[in-house]
């Protein structure tokens, strides 16, 4: 009578739908293969975004539909906190969306289990004007299982506005510590009365420990797929998010804890609460039409004070996945080759999911980028030269990182757990997780 | 008894027609069977198979015995999600049926308008689960949310309750004391059962309100109190929709919204470990049934019945 649990129901769709799909086995079926060029094609395309993502991409598919009548392309999209359950959702039901805008962190997890096809096998894609460095983001096992569809890069991002109305200046990030980052941002809130908070805080994402790692030698993951970051670098990671909370750098536990859930259009950055905040390098665009702020973007800063040191390199801001049980490979890999290849979709997707990582859009394009992604495509220009390392992908299993590297900077924020015993704890927990 | 008897006399003898009827009756009844045995039962038989398998959604589950249930005993954050589950039960079930039988037997003395503070206040039953009201919620209870403007007229510095891993549940079981319309209702039915005579009498040999309440109204309405005891004792153990939302799906702030069915959730979908997820499913049905076996065998001791 009463509600059953959702997740219990939840997890009886999931098994019934399973059983049914394999009452269905791989007979094909009538549309089976897309070689007929006359058949109608439908393609479900999944991606996570602000608004702005979705205008755009929906106009790059408005196009595409345009020029091939016979191919109708659905748009599945939400937030990023939701999105993950509801691929895995799909996935487990054999329902995935034939392009799925895939993240590094879950690549590894999807394309182990052999959810995500080898694009290397794909008919209709071309790979032959990325450079090498940005293929292999997506490449591991002798496949390609995401194209990248970006670079970024992890930065501070600035709202002049608020560092004009706080009477201080933006300061000259190629030469900042962590110590100069601290201080600024306490004089943010200061000298605003409180109005107006210096920074979002290090530790909503594992980005920041990374980086942190980066710095003294470190890093979050190995190569071979292992924690890479000791239990006392994460500790003074910890312990420098404290600091940032008692100098009244960062809003208070309350307000971070709630500011991890936002959606973007609604995060306190994007509200003009804060005058700094930590984000990737692509997401300029979006926090630029969500603020109606010129936003500009910061490089992290380092330990010693040397921009070159401070860890950054240039990340796959995401990737382009297609299922491998997609009846409609095909027509598919020609999509996906449509928005990484043709100047159609490069002009209007602009610099929005990260710097054109095909090197003839990227000329194409650059000049017609609007202030923000201008902006965002001058960052990542600009610390080219100073980069370190590649930083190795997230093994299979680390896609949890985010949520759980999120709970102990809240544990530690409301002074619930001392930064080494979270460290520690933070370590267990994601070693538990890799699998 | 009678009705077995009854039932063994019809087996006797069947007419043709009686059997016509019978298959007209199964006819009828065959979407609901059919939706028992493939979505409820069927699933659940397969989710019995899975809790005792490695199953990561995407491959083929692989036979593991019972190492999803042993695991559960060291599994720390399932521990603490038994804990807000307890928590969110036997703070918000008492709660809630209290306000419940108080506004009924208000409502019950005839108070003008009733139709409509009945329809008003069983309201919040029907929404109280729905997504919406926990996004509602979230407004509420927000830094910026309606409570911390209120308190901010009156001087007081509210804080972001929902993102306060010492509040945030607080809320939740407010949300859930909420929704008393649906007991309240049924209470109400209940106090309508009591024969006034009982009350004439008492009032005669000069008992007062409270008396009356205690003596009289309490007791005969024990049954409907039992009842509604045991629905919602399932019901809030189930919760699942409001800590989702509230939380935006993490269960947070510090896992202190991390119902034991949302930590089965995370597990099976965030973690692609839906072996331990199914485990987890069938160890939260035995909790219930404990729950709910512990019920009826303690209900002899204070329920009362009336014929």
């Amino acid at each position: 009578m009463r509600h059953i649990p959702r997740a219990l129901t939840a997890l009886a769709l999931a098994t019934t739908l399973l059983a049914a799909s394999a009452c269905g086995g791989d007979s094909g079926g009538p549309g089976g293969s897309s070689d007929d060029a006359g058949g109608k094609v439908t393609l479900r395309f999944t991606w996570w975004g602000s608004d702005t993502r979705t205008k755009l991409t929906q106009q790059v598919i408005d196009a595409y539909q345009k020029d091939h009548p016979n191919v109708t392309i659905k748009g599945e999209f939400g937030e990023w906190s939701g999105y993950w359950d509801k691929l895995a959702t799909t996935v487990a039901a054999n329902d995935a969306p034939d392009i799925i805008q895939m993240d590094e962190k879950y690549l590894r997890e999807y394309a182990d289990r052999g959810a995500l096809l080898d694009l290397k096998k794909a008919q209709g894609l071309d790979t032959g004007k990325f450079e090498p460095d940005t293929l292999g983001a997506g490449e591991f096992d002798g496949g390609l299982y995401g194209l990248n569809a970006g670079i970024n890069s992890f930065a501070v991002v600035v709202n002049p506005a608020a560092f004009k109305t706080a009477g201080v200046a933006i300061p000259d990030d190629t030469t900042w510590t962590w110590d100069d980052f601290a201080r600024i941002a306490a004089e943010v809130t200061t000298k605003t009365g409180g109005k107006i908070t210096g920074t979002g805080t290090l530790g909503a994402n594992e980005a920041g420990l990374n980086l942190w790692a980066r710095q003294n030698g470190e890093s979050l993951w190995t190569k071979d797929g292992k924690l890479g970051v000791s239990p006392e670098k994460t500790t003074d990671f910890f312990k420098y998010i404290l600091k940032l909370r008692d100098q009244k750098a960062i809003p208070s536990a309350e307000a971070v804890s709630q500011d991890m859930n936002a959606a973007l259009d609604q995060s306190a950055f994007a509200t003009g609460k804060l005058a700094m905040s930590f984000i990737w390098s692509n997401q300029l665009v979006a926090f630029s039409k969500a603020s109606g702020q010129q936003l500009k973007l910061l490089r992290i800063p380092s330990a010693d004070g040397k921009a070159a040191d401070n860890g950054s390199y240039y990340k796959g801001s995401m990737f382009w996945s297609i299922s491998s049980r997609s009846k409609q490979q095909k027509a598919a890999a020609e999509f996906v080759n449509y928005l990484a290849n043709s100047a159609a979709a490069g002009n209007v997707l602009l610099a929005e999911r990260g710097v054109p990582p095909n090197t003839d859009i990227r000329t194409e394009v650059t000049p017609k980028l609007q202030p923000a992604d201008a902006a965002s495509a001058k960052f990542i220009q600009d610390i080219g030269k100073d980069l370190g390392d590649p930083s190795p992908a997230p093994p299979v299993g680390g896609g949890q990182v985010e949520k759980i590297i999120q709970r102990y900077t809240t544990e530690v924020l409301f002074g619930r757990q001392a930064p080494d015993a979270a460290a520690k704890a933070f370590l267990d927990e994601v070693n538990g997780e890799l699998k | 008894m009678s009705a077995l008897g009854e039932l063994g006399s019809l087996r006797g003898k069947k007419t043709a027609g009686q059997k016509k009827d019978n298959l007209a009756g199964y006819l009828f009844l065959a979407p609901w069977l059919l939706g028992l045995f493939l979505i409820t039962i069927g699933p659940m038989l397969a989710s019995l198979y899975l809790s005792f398998t490695d199953y990561n959604l995407i491959q083929a589950p692989k036979w593991i015995g019972l190492d999803n249930f042993t695991r559960m005993l060291s599994d720390e954050r399932l521990h603490n999600s038994l804990r807000v589950t307890f928590t969110y039960v036997f703070v918000s079930v008492p709660l809630q049926l209290a306000i419940a039988l108080l506004l009924a037997v208000v409502l019950d003395r005839g108070v003008r308008g009733m139709a409509f503070y009945r329809s008003v206040f069983y309201l919040p039953s029907l929404l109280g689960s729905s997504v919406a009201i926990a996004i509602l919620w979230r407004q509420v209870f927000g830094t910026t949310g309606l409570l911390n403007q209120l308190l901010d007229v009156v001087g007081i510095d509210g804080k972001g309750w929902i993102s306060d891993p010492s509040t945030a549940l607080g809320t939740l079981v407010v949300l859930n004391v909420w929704t008393f319309g649906s007991p309240m209702v049924i209470f109400l039915a209940g106090l309508r059962q009591i024969p006034s005579m009982y009350y004439e009498a008492a009032s005669v040999d000069g008992a007062g309100t409270l008396r009356r309440f205690f003596s009289i109204t309490l007791p005969l309405l024990t049954p409907i109190i039992f009842f509604n005891l045991v629905l919602q004792i399932i019901h809030a153990f189930q919760a699942f929709t409001q800590a989702f939302v509230v939380s935006g799906g993490s269960g947070g702030p510090s896992d202190s919204t991390m119902f034991f069915t949302l930590y089965l959730y995370d597990r099976g979908f965030g973690n692609f470990d839906m072996g331990y997820a199914s485990a987890m499913a069938w160890f939260l049905l035995v909790i219930i049934g404990i729950f709910t076996a512990a019920n009826f065998l303690l209900s002899k001791y204070w329920v009362f019945y009336d014929d």
